[in-house]
């Protein structure tokens, strides 16, 4: 009788553990973001003005929204595209190009999501058949890519209006637009991948397969679903990103893919799927900017602060993994 | 005989693609000459290799274009104590650093695709930090003329790529260590069961992917004499593409040394092809593109006939 008392209470005991373990994994970004913003707003004297923190923010916009939907592709047990740069580029010259000849900014905007949407189904629907998604992602951006760049013949595509600029120059309180449209796609994304049936298929597909298949759940159905939110994402941040530009080439944004793919595994998306939300990659993608910031304004060169960057990415991802294999024991 | 046709039919496919990519080339560009293409082995070909090895381990190592790229800094950085001994160092140094990464998932057990994307960057960073944020360049210029010598058809460089590879294979295929690195990719649950040292073939995976990559950037920079923090950042898709055309599987466990020269063979004809008819760079990344598509979903085919046809004997046996 005692015996089977005292394992109990060991139970109880290690899952009080196993939540605090938990607590602290799911908490530590945001406590981290702001013990920084703390430390910075004393130590930097420019950092707490309203042109930093609309940097910081500006700078997190596109990232952020393409890492929040990108997290879908990743809670389906998906890994990441490996293909952001290309798509990004190829939605920015739709944008542009459509924009331009139609003379209305909302009609480019759509053709360039629809751009997006329809190489992410295409891609969607190969990861679907059962194909490694970093090879078909990787094989489809240096598609995207060479595409792009020989329809422009390697150019750059220039606005011909400002006209095409006003989602990133319209701003509310002094707050531009793409901040506002990374809170709403962020909670757009949120609400798909946890409130909905798609989302709950999204989450049980990476957190078990097997199980997910057999009790009805379509690996392509979802899979598709989960490359059709990231388009969407990646289409509006391609249409903001040019908005700041107007301009936009096929070499341009390299180091984007693995921007985003470092906000979603420091923001604390399990890499194997079924855990993580798109808020998380949203705040990873603000911690990276944040940090960044910092440094730009203190004076660190460029090789340094990609040296820094590292560090960051490796001690975080570290650091989250330990926490998550003590939780799960 | 019967080996030799084994053989053959083993890389049929990438055989059958390697020749009409070759008899294409000389159709649309006459002049074409395809042992230029094998000079691409310094940085492709051991690049890939590198990927290879890590992929048969059933891992990946993302950082391997960032470490050739510091390999390139470090050797001219090292050049005047003699740009062999330049070379040397700067392979043991990365070689080691690529040892301690793969101790480090080894006893972290954390997934090498999430722990390579952070040390991407940060060994980018560190190859900014030693180039001090701009091109560099050896001050003696005359300092890489040995390596323009020739060996029957090969320069000095394409004969070390092509001593790798085979070193690489004899490795894998004839040694325990390297064949537990197939055991580690194919089943590792079973492999650790049976007594495989799990830290040791991360070690020794990771060591040789490091140690490839520092090979290509290392030799890249001592022939061009030169180096750039954001050099050869390209590499990484087109070695992938490379091990992944040759019949590399990304599952694991899967894949040889001939599968990676194959792979190489087709890439760089493409790439010499297209660039000798004075395509773009961006036209060949499109065919690498299309040709990595291809090849996958050929082999997922394939593999679903073979599977269907499997079931189909196995059905009649039953029913029989």
């Amino acid at each position: 009788m005692t015996t089977v008392q005292g394992s109990a209470i060991g139970f109880q005991e290690r899952a009080g553990i196993r939540r605090t373990l938990n607590a602290i994994r799911n908490y530590s970004l945001p406590i981290l973001i702001a013990l920084v913003y703390i430390v910075a707003s004393i130590l930097v004297p420019q950092f707490l003005t309203f042109e930093t923190i609309r940097a910081i923010l500006l700078a997190t916009s596109v990232t952020g929204i393409i890492a929040a939907g990108m997290t879908a592709i990743t809670l389906s047990g998906n890994l990441f595209s490996l293909g952001v740069t290309a798509s990004v580029v190829l939605s920015g010259v739709i944008y542009i190009w459509v924009g331009s000849a139609s003379g209305n900014i909302y009609i480019g905007a759509i053709a360039a999501i629809f751009a997006a949407l329809v190489v992410g189904f295409a891609q969607g629907f190969i990861v679907g058949l059962g194909l490694n998604p970093v090879v078909v992602t990787l094989a489809a951006g240096a598609i995207i890519y060479g595409a792009t760049a020989i329809v422009t013949g390697g150019k750059v595509v220039a606005a011909q209006s400002r006209e095409l600029g006003r989602f990133a120059t319209f701003a509310i309180v002094g707050i531009p637009l793409p901040v506002f449209v990374l809170v709403a796609f962020t909670a757009v994304a949120w609400f798909l991948t946890e409130r909905t049936k798609i989302g709950r298929n999204v989450h049980l597909l990476g957190f078990n397969k097997l199980t997910a298949r057999n009790s009805g759940i379509s690996f392509m159905g979802t899979t598709i679903w989960a490359f059709l939110i990231f388009s969407v994402g990646l289409g509006v941040a391609a249409v903001l990103q040019v908005s700041q530009t107007l301009q936009v080439q096929a070499d341009n944004f390299p180091e984007l893919t693995m921007n985003v793919v470092a906000a979603v595994l420091v923001g604390g998306t399990a890499v194997t799927g079924g855990d993580g939300s798109p808020v998380k990659s949203v705040i990873g993608a603000l911690f990276i900017a944040t940090i960044t910031q910092i440094m730009v304004l203190v004076g660190v060169p460029q090789g340094t602060r990609y040296f820094v960057l590292g560090v960051v990415v490796v001690v975080l991802v570290v650091t989250l993994h330990l926490l998550r294999k003590a939780g799960s024991r | 005989m019967r080996s030799v046709s084994a053989w053959f039919g083993r890389y049929a496919l990438q055989l059958v693609v390697l020749v009409i990519v070759i008899v294409s080339m000389y159709a649309l560009y006459p002049a074409f000459r395809v042992e230029a293409s094998i000079e691409r082995l310094i940085p492709l070909g051991v690049i890939a290799a590198g990927l290879a090895v890590t992929m048969i381990a059933g891992e990946f190592d993302l950082s391997i274009a960032s470490m050739a790229a510091l390999a390139g800094a470090l050797t001219v950085t090292l050049s005047g104590l003699g740009l062999i001994v330049a070379v040397l160092i700067t392979v043991t140094v990365c070689t080691l650093f690529g040892m301690l990464q793969g101790w480090a998932i080894a006893k972290l057990g954390i997934n090498s695709l999430v722990f390579t994307v952070g040390t991407l960057v940060l060994i980018r960073g560190v190859t900014w930090l030693v180039c001090g944020g701009l091109a560099i360049s050896i001050d003696d210029i005359a300092a890489s003329d040995i390596f323009y010598g020739r060996l029957l058809f090969l320069s000095p460089l394409s004969a070390t790529g092509l001593v790798i590879l085979v070193a690489l294979g004899i490795f894998l295929s004839r040694t325990r260590w390297g064949r537990e690195l197939y055991a580690l990719g194919s089943s590792r649950p079973e492999a650790i069961a049976a007594g495989v040292r799990y830290p040791r073939g991360m070690v020794i995976a990771f060591g040789i992917s490091a140690g490839c990559g520092a090979v290509g950037g290392s030799l890249t920079s001592a022939l061009s004499g030169s180096a750039a923090p954001n050099a050869l950042e390209s590499m990484l898709v087109a070695g992938i593409a490379a091990a992944l055309v040759g019949g590399i599987s990304i599952a694991g466990g899967r894949g040889t040394m001939v599968n990676v020269f194959l792979g190489f063979a087709i890439i760089s004809v493409l790439a010499a092809g297209l660039a000798g008819m004075g395509a773009k760079a961006f036209v060949s990344q499109l065919f690498i593109g299309v040709f990595l598509l291809l090849i996958v979903l050929a082999e997922y085919f394939i593999a679903r006939v073979g599977e269907q046809s499997r079931r189909s004997r196995l059905r009649r046996l039953a029913e029989a």
